[in-house]
């Protein structure tokens, strides 16, 4: 009897290690390895989430991969990184559209700082592209890219008013 | 005809599960010699059959021989004994017949209510705690046929004396037989509190309290799922109910299931531990009063019960290196419960959504919502009972129950004031017992008052209670996957099924109804590594989280053989954390050794969160600050250095540290009283490292549902986080860490 006390009592024991208390120091992460998708900055008119990132003035897409925009298409992005940050957009301006307005310009900004102001003198497929200040942009909170259309298309149909066609704008590192 | 076999094999293991017990009950009632009335057998051999019954599956599962067949040639064998040792012939008395009056009543009104209750326990499982973790561990024990090391769910610590049955009968019938051997304690208690109001010379009392208790709402709906609470009341009450004969009869061999009983009680849950004093006090008194031995009788409940306590102890402090995980984490400190979340828990249990406890008589009678459910108006009448104090049985009830009752205390649920519901509804109907007209109004009051259909009328619409029953779900004529479609829990749980590979592990913020899925699912506040997880999720969402203040001690150069940073102040709230922990020399930082021996105090266990270049993981106090805590690195040999920088976040910012250091003397010296503070945003987002620490901790799947801090963040920037969208059902994503 004493013996079995004695088995018992020991294996009750044996399961119960200390836990360890002391440690070496661990493997290093190297968070510079991380490299992100590179359009994760990107906002894909075409993407199912695009609505989560609109804060205004861009229209439903009614199934294409685009969407029309109204006076001030605004958007809000976070970035991964601060530095070496660049706002890109891809956009048109309608032949037709272009024939009633004429030229555009338009006013890039990101977090109410004017990036930039640019006339374009033709209709067709444009491209934006320019680097941002890392000031500007913080990376624990979303940024706002907001887009400034002068002059805007009124259709003589409706009297709906129509900016840019908008495919993807954000930012590229 | 696989709806009809599926309602036979819930309705085996539940039958089964009930008369193993039963049988293990009266070989050992039998065997003891101890003579009962007829009901009073049938109803105690149940109870301590199924604290036997329960001990053996826990052995069967510390075995790791929890398998099907073997359940079954064991179960066939005790039942086959006990038929062969006669325990299906009656022995003992019949009680005097119930007056035809109040047989009608209780037939009319118990019969009515049995339909309800029955086709409710019948119905695929849908409650929240049996989904989640009642069955959600059985279902567990079920697949590794005992008990798996779990450390990452709080609840599998618990003690789960009527989960074992549940195992039993689970292996059969699944979720439904469970909760039919809840609804069967269930059962027993209602028959209980009659048999003793008829061992009284109380009929008529006996007959409106078990109806009191019967028709309550929360009782009505806790005992007809797999969840514990009537159960354990059940226990409660034949203890109550054996003392009572004890101290009639004195007859010692009723020890023996008085020590069973109690120590059972603390087998199903911990809070009913207050059953063990309870008997020890009741049997020293009792003794001491009539001038006999205490001694003895104590030892032999105190032998029994421990027999019945401690393999819960001991798996708990085996698997969680805490007997009484997940409390009690302060005296026995471990890696597996955060002193934090237990501090959390006990203040929201003894609160709820309160906002003052003068609304607790209201709400636990009337409302139902911020409390969890209602035992009904007529419990408004509780002050009544105390005229029950005439009687000496009342006394003892009334004692009773303030015993069994005050584990509310500690968790204001209504489902906490369960086990003393029948002790009110007893010594409320002894106290009007004389009044019989006011007795049959009162049951009248309480059966119609109680019926789903009136309960709605005056009950919050949020109140936890049988809304209505579906008989074709119960007889599975409707399938179980239609009829549980709506819920959220089993939803989520299918959708793991589908889209997780069966070795893979989920974490989540929400609780899923685990019991349906086989994937091994990490719930945010359930286990300190799960909330590890949660802070590593949280930190690139919030700035307070993040390790933007860098706290540098600057000092003249020096030898040192051990440098600790001290936290000196005494913070009631908050914790103290550190992200990373650097040394330098000559302004450059030293590379860390694999030689450095690195601790801390609390929690060593992390203490690598602050040494691992990584600023979305921190070593944290879990616990509010103390003068004292320290984190320490102790050099292989000299060290020179200059200066020791502390990343840390502003949620510690109420942490004041110091510099202390062991010099070549052997002396421990403050170095510096306190450090420069300067504040560095990160430049980086902290989501990619987030996930990449999952990953490194072997979780590739994340499920968030749109009610969870961030839902909107994961879905709008799902590849900053390095994650892509897997599934989706309503309002919940499950996310693959790529």
């Amino acid at each position: 009897m004493t013996r079995i006390a004695v088995a018992i009592l020991a294996l009750v024991l044996s399961a119960c290690d200390r836990l360890p208390e002391i440690y070496p120091p661990p493997e290093q992460r190297q968070p510079q390895a991380l490299t992100p998708d590179p359009y994760a900055m990107m906002v894909e008119m075409n993407d199912p989430d695009a609505a989560q990132h609109i804060v205004k003035d861009i229209y439903e897409p009614f199934g294409s991969p685009w969407r029309w925009t109204g006076k001030q298409p605004t958007v809000k992005v976070l970035v991964y990184a601060t530095d070496n940050v660049k706002l890109s957009a891809d956009f048109a301006i309608w032949d037709d559209g272009f024939k009633q307005t004429g030229p555009l310009e338009l006013s890039f900004s990101v977090n109410g700082h004017s990036l930039d102001k640019v006339k374009y003198a033709t209709p067709g497929y444009k491209h934006f592209e320019k680097p941002v200040l890392a000031e500007w942009l913080s990376a624990d909170t979303e940024s706002t890219i907001s887009v400034d259309v002068d002059k805007l298309y009124v259709s003589p149909q409706d009297g709906a008013k129509f900016g840019i066609i908008l495919t993807r704008i954000g930012f590229l590192r | 005809m696989h709806a009809a076999w599926t309602v036979l094999a819930i309705l085996f293991g539940w039958l089964f599960t009930v008369a193993t017990a039963w049988a293990l009950g009266t070989l050992l009632l039998r065997k003891l010699s101890l003579v009962f009335y007829f009901w009073e057998e049938r109803l105690f051999a149940f109870l301590v059959g199924a604290a036997l019954l329960s001990a053996i599956v826990f052995a069967l599962c510390a075995a790791h021989l929890a398998w099907k067949p073997l359940f079954l040639v064991l179960g066939l064998a005790i039942i086959f004994y006990a038929l062969r040792m006669g325990a299906h012939h009656p022995r003992g008395d019949l009680f005097t017949p119930l007056p035809r009056r109040w047989r009608w009543v209780f037939l009319a009104v118990f019969g009515t209510f049995t339909v309800l209750y029955f086709i409710n326990a019948l119905e695929p499982e849908s409650s929240p705690d049996g989904m989640a973790y009642h069955l959600g561990v059985v279902a567990k024990y079920q697949r590794t046929h005992g008990f798996p090391r779990i450390t990452t769910d709080i609840y599998a610590s618990l003690s789960e004396g009527i989960e074992l049955l549940f195992l039993w009968a689970f292996e059969y019938g699944r979720h439904s037989a469970a909760a039919l051997v809840h609804y069967a304690f269930f059962i027993a208690l209602i028959f209980l509190i009659l048999s003793y109001a008829r061992r009284i010379g109380r009929p008529g009392a006996g007959v409106a309290a078990a109806l009191f208790t019967y028709a309550s709402p929360v009782v009505g709906l806790d005992g007809t799922v797999a969840y514990i609470d009537v159960g354990i009341t059940a226990v409660l009450f034949a203890l109550f109910y054996l003392l009572q004969i004890w101290d009639q009869d004195r007859n010692p061999q009723l020890l023996l299931p008085i020590g069973i009983l109690a120590g059972f009680s603390y087998a199903v849950k911990y809070t009913a531990f207050i059953a063990v004093p309870y008997a020890l006090c009741f049997i020293a008194w009792k003794s001491w009063r009539a001038r006999k031995p205490i001694l003895r009788p104590i030892l032999v409940v105190s032998l029994l019960a421990l027999a019945f306590i401690l393999p819960w102890m001991v798996k708990s402090w085996i698997e969680v290196a805490n007997p009484f995980s997940p409390f009690a984490n302060r005296i026995f400190p471990n890696p597996y419960v955060h002193i934090s979340f237990e501090d959390t828990y006990r203040k929201f249990m003894r609160v709820y959504a309160l906002t003052s406890y003068w609304q607790i008589p209201w709400q636990v009678t009337v409302r139902g919502d911020l409390t969890t459910g209602l035992i009904g108006p007529l419990f408004l009448l509780t002050p009544i009972a105390l005229l029950a104090l005439r009687f000496r049985e009342g006394r003892q009830l009334l004692l009773a129950g303030l015993i069994f009752g005050a584990p509310y205390l500690t968790n204001v649920g209504t489902r906490f004031l369960i086990p003393a519901v029948p002790f009110v509804s007893l010594s409320l109907a002894l106290a009007l017992c004389s009044l019989e007209w006011l007795l049959l109004v009162l049951v009248a009051v309480q059966a119609i008052g109680c019926w789903p259909y009136v309960v709605q009328r005056y009950c919050s619409p949020a109140a936890w209670r049988l809304v209505e029953v579906f008989p074709k779900a119960a007889l599975r004529i409707q399938p179980e996957e239609a009829y549980l479609q709506d819920n959220l829990g089993y939803d989520l749980a299918r959708m793991i099924e589908r889209s997780v590979p069966s070795d893979a592990k989920v974490f989540t913020f929400s609780q899923p109804g685990t019991a349906y899925t086989s994937r091994q699912i990490l719930v945010g506040y359930e286990g300190a590594f799960n909330e590890l997880l949660q802070d590593i999720l949280w930190t690139p969402m919030f700035r307070d989280f993040q390790p933007t203040r860098i706290l540098t001690f600057q000092f003249s150069p020096r030898e040192l053989r051990k440098v600790r940073v001290v936290q000196t102040a005494s913070v009631p709230e908050g914790q103290w954390s550190v992200a990373e922990l650097r040394v330098f020399a000559g302004g450059q930082e030293l590379p860390r050794d694999p030689g450095w021996r690195l601790t801390a105090h609390p929690n060593p266990w992390d203490i690598q969160l602050a040494f691992d270049n990584s600023a979305v993981t921190r070593w944290r106090s879990w616990q509010p600050p103390q003068p004292g805590m320290y984190l320490e690195i102790d050099f292989p040999g000299d060290q020179k250095l200059d200066s020791v920088v502390v990343e840390s976040s502003s949620d510690s910012s109420a942490a004041k540290i110091k510099l202390d250091g062991l010099a070549g003397d052997g002396k421990w010296a403050t170095i510096a009283a306190a450090p420069v503070e300067s504040i560095r945003l990160s430049r980086m987002s902290l989501r990619q490292a987030a996930t990449a620490e999952l990953k490194a901790r072997g979780i590739r799947y994340v499920l968030i549902t749109d009610d969870n801090i961030g839902a909107n963040d994961y879905r709008s920037y799902a590849k900053l986080w390095g994650m892509k969208c897997v599934a989706q059902q309503g309002v919940a994503r499950l996310y693959y860490i790529e």
